[in-house]
């Protein structure tokens, strides 16, 4: 029962509303840390894929040309623009060296990243082509879909179609590759459908179809293999592919048409989400959402202030670019830890470290080592610790209060940053019943710092009903010392000038509310 | 019966002398303390008032520690002797005179001359109060100090001082004089060596221009401190050189008015020197100076321990304690002693660093503060399933006290803000509400404005943490109702939901977020929301009420009572007229009955049947507080009463227990100082507290009063007399600490319980008035057909005759 005297307590602001629903959740603040860059001066990017190698540059589509840039520095790094059309989508080898390219011509060539030259030239589609894509971990295919409503299978060596698939009545303008077997992919075509295609079937018919119910936009795998997952219309739709087709969820918070989806992961530092994986969808509202498919919930929102037509996620999740349809890229980068790069570059290279031999000095009186030897011992399990009381630490204003020093501790906290604390301060000061004598014995340097700050956040709701009043004693009280300086004049007339402000926006509230009331109370009636 | 709440701090406590007890005043008895317990170890019961000294019989030497002697007076007039240890009474001496203070300098004295003192009598200095003589003359000085002989039990006749009122005595340590403050003067004898009733003490006066507060004596020199009521401190140096010293020859060379020889000493004042030492900001309450004589203890109103040292003027200090400081004892362990607080509050410090080993903490004393806040504001609630009572205190916290156990369990820190007591005061908690299962707990502290400026109203609810057993803070509203002050708080018997009113002229219903059915389970925040608002008429809303089963909220407009359902808010119907304002209102547990209070001009009780919405009984009273049992039929009500009729009814107020159905009162008792009292039933265990299971009365409910000035009383309302039962308390500490209860403080003065049955000359009856606007359930812009109202009005006249009591 040993009791101490009550602690001291320093001034508190008082404490903000809480939002009802906590709107940073540690997974969207995961999301929010990808700081956005913009990339400008591009035309529509209709396409963003990210290569599997290292380093993980990514091939941007605008316009005739394709520009791949660095997603370390976010610059571009290299441009080809040897199309003769509108480039439409573009798609990395799974070693990276080689990207296909389609164009509106219905032409598809394959590039070297390094030497920029076109290395083939696949022709047979007689309609644009917006899909292209290497099989993973197939260095020798190619799958394409175009608006003549064929899906093709490419031999890109022989520069021929191995096999022309037909079951889709609209364009096809989306696709992907299963990450589980080269044979198996999906393309999405504006007929609402998405066919599953096996490239061991003989007959070159469709293995299964979905049918989302709006032209398909996009088409991804989810990582597992087994899942897909749909966009079109404003939805995006998760289908289950061993059970059958099955449709499992969709999500509709997207107010337009979803215009791509991609497979979001999120970093290894983020607590119990970690390595989980996210739909990322972006539509031409302007939204970008994160989808949590485990759940079935929008986890993340994020506005965009442009219609979003393509997004992409890095692997090694350091990057997300989204493209807009008015030529902006919107990169994301994401600070990652030094030790996790560490890491990951200790996994590359061998290293051999060469092998320290601790030398063990003896201490000597003569060394000032000597003398703080064993201050820095950690307890064993087994010891008794007596901890050193906590030192409290105080504000200055604090500790101007505790002498009762009211003035100062009002000037102290006036010069300081934080308008909480001076609020807080004040509060503690009517409190006391000290605040009219310390505006009173304000030097005019100090009065005017006073005024200042009054002026600056008196229209803040928050404070106002207590700045308010400050305010109209302070003009009151130290009316002579105001006309006597110039400075504190021009404050007075700043402060004159935000209240009128204030009364307008009132004013203009007002006049919202009364329009708005009765609209309420007939809507309540019906 | 159970009484409580004693007062610890009405008297300076002694130490025994081995350190071990501390002996402290507790109205009319003294109670034993453990000080490496903190816990009641026995009780020294026999006095009949308010025992107000306590001095322990000195060890002459160290193997007679273990002695266990002390005297005792009190304000009945007697001294007694007692053995603490067994506690045993050993003799009396009665002395016809109330007395104020007692010092008996001639045992300190004959700690150092033993060999010749030992025949000696044991002569008592008495600061008495002699109503009788002062009525003689026309200066009303009824203080006396007199001398005793306790060994003879004989008073002098001799009359050293008299004073306006009965200054308290201080001896010092040495022995060799005894002093006391009145005003501006502090009077100083010195005590004979060889003491009888004639010999008439030498004695010298020391002058000051201020009112004296306190004085303290130095061990061994001839030192004197005195502090007074600006927070100075003043300290004679070799008083009485003059007078005392026997063989002055030395001294009688010295010329008397030599100005540079006595520097700082008034008036041709008999010192050699004095200084003064200024800290304190406001009146210094103690001085005590340590054992050996080097430092000085000083404790001031602001409730801060100083420590100077009396040879350089350096200071240490205790701060924040929390309350006035009052008293501060020396153990004869020097690294013991202790500190008396205001706030019913006695710490035991480890000395020389200060540390606050053990407090032991009566219920805490009503706030300071209560007439600012107005209404109903400051009064304790209670737990009645555990038998808590919740206290506000002056330092912004909520005590918990167990009245069974009559110990204090925890506090809560409802603010957090530095309290400096003798400040005005400018932050009160003015409501604390406690929900019926004691989970719950709702309270709303009020920042009063400077000159208009940064008022502020917070309510705050709080919930029980089940594992701790503390209250942590869920959720704190600014302002709730604007900056309207909140009338009450009610919580909801069963669910997680409470109801604020407000002079503002709206009700707000909260809830807990637990209530709400959580959709997202990922966000565990229960906080408490608002549900809804309320108002009828703008009309001030001054008291709320749940029914037993929830399903009714009443909530009450100044004059009439609104009743709602809570769950949709919405307005079922009014009911009652009540000539002046309702400031209480309660359901009288399951059955279909409402209570409330209204106070004014016209006060009243009544009594409303919510089947038919109709008005039953009422009587004329001027109702403190209303309180019904749960699964009884009983409720009881505390009344005051008119002055007049004081005499009566030996008490200010009266407990009145009824019966719903029955205007007729089932008993009544009469109390003193209801004025700001409370009355609660709660839930005690019989067998626990040594109350007769009586036959056939297998009910635990018992009826808890607690007063004006926090002294509590708990009996059984069944009990058809008021038996006096000392409980022997439960201890869950020691063997040893099983002691009787006895006498709240001040109790005595007045007989406390006289049970005046069917002696109900002074209520009146007062028939239901109803103005013509209650009679009709309609609201006037909608009034049905007349012919549908004619049934309705007769039948209002028909009820009323029936509601009339005779």
């Amino acid at each position: 029962m040993a009791e101490q005297p009550s602690k001291l307590f320093p001034v508190k602001p008082k404490l903000k509303s809480k939002p009802r629903t906590t709107n940073q959740t540690s997974e969207s603040k995961y999301w929010s840390s990808f700081k956005t860059h913009q990339i400008p001066g591009l035309i529509s990017v209709r396409s963003l894929s990210f290569s599997p190698t290292t380093g993980h540059p990514f091939a941007v589509v605008h316009s005739a040309r394709l520009s791949i840039y660095s997603s370390e520095t976010l610059s571009s790094i290299s441009t080809i623009s040897s199309f003769s059309d509108a480039v439409t989508g573009a798609s990395f080898r799974s070693d990276g060296r080689l990207i296909a390219a389609c164009e509106i011509s219905g032409r598809i060539q394959v590039f070297d990243r390094n030497t920029r030259g076109p290395l083939r030239q696949l022709k047979s589609h007689t309609r644009p082509v917006y899909y292209v894509q290497f099989p993973l971990l197939d260095k020798l295919h190619l799958i394409s879909g175009g608006d003549d409503a064929l899906v093709k299978y490419w031999d890109v060596a022989g520069q021929t179609p191995i096999s022309e698939l037909r079951g889709h009545k609209d364009y096809v303008r989306c696709g992907d590759s299963s990450p589980i077997n080269t044979d198996i992919f999906v393309t999405g075509s504006y007929d609402h459908t998405v066919k599953l295609w096996d490239m061991r079937v003989a007959d070159r018919k469709s293995v299964m179809e979905v049918h989302h119910g709006k032209p398909v936009e996009d088409v991804i795998f989810l990582p597992s293999g087994g899942l897909i997952a749909t966009a079109g219309g404003n939805s995006v739709k998760l289908w289950d592919l061993l059970g059958g087709g099955k449709l499992l969820s969709s999500m509709e918070s997207h107010n337009m048409t979803v215009k791509s989806i991609c497979v979001g992961k999120i970093g290894r530092d983020s607590g119990e989400e970690s390595n989980q994986s996210r739909i990322l969808s972006v539509g031409l509202d302007g939204y970008m959402k994160a989808f949590d498919y485990a759940n079935m919930r929008v986890t993340h929102s994020q506005r965009f202030p442009a219609p979003l037509v393509s997004v992409a996620f890095s692997p090694d999740c350091s990057t997300r670019v989204i493209g807009s349809s008015n030529g902006i890229v919107f990169a994301g980068k994401r600070k990652t830890k030094e030790k996790e790069k560490e890491e990951s570059s200790s996994t590359l290279f061998w290293r051999v470290a060469p092998v320290k031999q601790p030398r063990r000095e003896v201490l000597k009186p003569s060394y000032y080592r000597y003398f703080q030897r064993g201050q820095g011992e950690k307890p064993s399990e087994g010891d008794y610790v007596v901890m050193r009381p906590k030192k409290v630490k105080l504000a200055e204003h604090d500790k101007l209060l505790k002498k009762f020093r009211h003035k100062e501790a009002l000037v102290s906290v006036l010069g300081g940053k934080n308008p909480e604390n001076v609020v807080a301060v004040m509060e503690e000061l009517v409190a006391r019943r000290k605040l009219m004598t310390c505006i009173t014995n304000l030097d005019v340097g100090e009065l005017e710092l006073l005024i200042m700050f009054v002026q600056k956040y008196c229209t803040m709701p928050r404070y106002a009903s207590l700045l308010f009043k400050v305010a109209k004693r302070v003009i009151e009280m130290r009316a002579e010392d105001i006309r006597a300086s110039v400075s504190l004049r021009s404050h007075i007339r700043n402060l004159k000038r935000s209240v009128e402000e204030e009364l307008q926006i009132q004013r203009s509230l007002l006049e919202i509310q009364g329009i708005i009331s009765p609209l309420l109370t007939s809507a309540v009636r019906r | 019966m159970i009484r409580g709440g004693k007062n610890y701090v009405s008297a300076p406590p002694a130490f025994s002398n081995d350190a071990k007890r501390l002996l402290v005043c507790t109205g009319n008895t003294v109670t034993v303390f453990s000080t490496s317990t903190g816990l009641q170890v026995s009780a020294l019961e026999g006095h009949t008032a308010l025992v107000t000294s306590v001095i322990v019989e000195p060890a002459s030497s160290p193997d007679k520690k273990i002695l266990c002697n002390c005297w005792t007076a009190s304000l009945d007039g007697t001294i007694r002797k007692w053995d603490f240890s067994t506690p045993e009474l050993l003799q009396t001496v009665d002395i016809l005179l109330p007395i104020f203070s007692m010092v008996i300098p001639s045992y300190l004295l004959s700690q150092r001359e033993e060999n010749n003192a030992k025949a000696l009598d044991n002569f008592a200095y008495v600061s008495v109060e002699d109503k009788k003589a002062a009525g003689n003359r026309s200066k009303a000085l009824c203080g006396q100090i007199r001398k005793c002989n306790l060994t003879k039990s004989q008073m002098s006749k001799l009359i050293l001082k008299e004073t306006k009122r009965p200054e308290s005595l201080i001896a010092s340590p040495s022995g060799n004089f005894v002093g006391i403050k009145n005003k501006r003067r502090l009077h100083i004898w010195k005590v004979p060596s060889v003491d009888s009733f004639s010999v008439a003490s030498k004695n010298i006066t020391l002058h000051h221009t201020k009112t004296f507060t306190c004085l303290a004596f130095h061990p061994i020199e001839r030192i004197v401190a005195a502090g007074d009521g600006s927070g100075r401190i003043l300290i004679w140096r070799g008083f009485g050189t003059q007078k005392f010293l026997v063989g002055g020859g030395v001294v009688k060379g010295r010329s008397a008015d030599d100005e540079e020889e006595k520097p700082g000493v008034r008036d041709n004042d008999d010192a050699e020197s004095c200084s003064t030492q200024h800290w304190h900001p406001s009146e210094v309450t103690f001085l005590s100076f340590s054992l050996d004589g080097a430092y000085l203890y000083s404790g001031g109103k602001e409730g801060v321990l100083v420590v100077w040292q009396l040879d350089t003027g350096k200071k240490k200090f205790l701060p924040r304690i929390g309350s006035p400081l009052l008293y501060f004892i020396n153990s004869p362990d020097p690294s013991l002693s202790s500190i008396s607080c205001a706030a019913n509050q006695i710490l035991v410090l480890k000395m020389p660093s200060m540390e606050i080993l053990r407090s032991i903490s009566g219920i805490k004393p009503p706030l300071s503060s209560k007439d600012i806040c107005g209404g109903l504001a400051g009064r304790p609630a209670f737990d009645c399933n555990s038998g808590l009572v919740a206290v506000q205190t002056d330092n912004y916290t909520i005590q918990f006290y167990s009245l069974l156990d009559d110990r204090g369990l925890y506090e809560v820190q409802v603010c957090e803000r530095n309290h400096q007591p003798g400040d005005e005061v400018t932050v009160v908690v003015t409501l604390v509400e406690l929900s019926l299962d004691g989970s719950m707990m709702g309270t709303v502290e009020v920042k009063l404005p400077e000159e208009d400026i940064g008022g502020l109203i917070c309510l705050k609810f709080w919930e029980l943490d089940s594992d701790d057993k503390s209250f942590s803070v869920s959720t704190l509203i600014y302002e709730p109702h604007r900056d309207a002050k909140i009338s009450a708080i009610a919580f909801h018997p069963a669910r997680h939901m409470a109801v604020s009113s407000s002079y503002g002229g709206d009700f707000k219903t909260w809830v807990s977020k637990d209530e709400i059915k959580m959709i997202d389970q990922m966000t565990p925040n229960s906080g408490w929301t608002c549900h809804a608002v309320g108002s009828y008429k703008d009309k001030p809303m001054t008291a709320a009420a749940f029914s037993a089963d929830g399903s009714v909220l009443a909530v009450a407009a100044e004059t009439v009572i609104t009743l709602w359902d809570p769950d949709k808010n919405v307005l079922v119907a009014i009911v009652g007229q009540s000539p002046t304002p309702i400031v209480r209102l309660t359901f009288a547990g399951n059955s279909d009955y409402l209570l409330y209070a209204s106070h004014g001009s016209k006060p009243r009780l009544a009594v409303l049947r919510m089947s038919k919405l109709a008005e039953c009984w009422s009587y004329k009273l001027q109702v403190e507080d209303l309180s019904y049992a749960n699964d009884l039929s009983l409720f009881a009500v505390l009344a005051l009463l008119p002055e007049s009729n004081e005499r009566t009814f030996g008490g200010d107020g009266i407990i009145l227990l009824f019966n719903a159905t029955d205007p007729i009162p089932v008993t009544s008792l009469s109390v003193t100082k209801a004025k700001g009292g409370r009355i609660a039933f709660i839930k005690g265990d019989r067998s626990s507290l040594k109350l007769e299971v009586l036959d056939g009365n297998p009910l635990q409910t018992l009826l808890a009063y607690i007063n004006g000035d926090h002294e509590y009383v708990i009996f059984d309302p069944y009990g058809k007399e008021v038996r006096e039962l000392s409980i022997i308390r439960r201890d869950d500490s020691s063997l040893e600490e099983t002691g009787q209860y006895g006498y709240a403080s001040l109790y005595g003065k007045l007989p406390e319980f006289n049970l005046k049955k069917s002696s109900f000359s002074l209520i009146s009856s007062a028939p239901p008035e109803k103005p013509w606007e209650a009679i009709f359930p309609y609201s006037t812009h909608s009034l049905p057909q007349l012919d549908k109202l004619c049934s309705e009005f007769l039948e209002s006249l028909t009820e009323k005759r029936v509601a009339t009591v005779e």
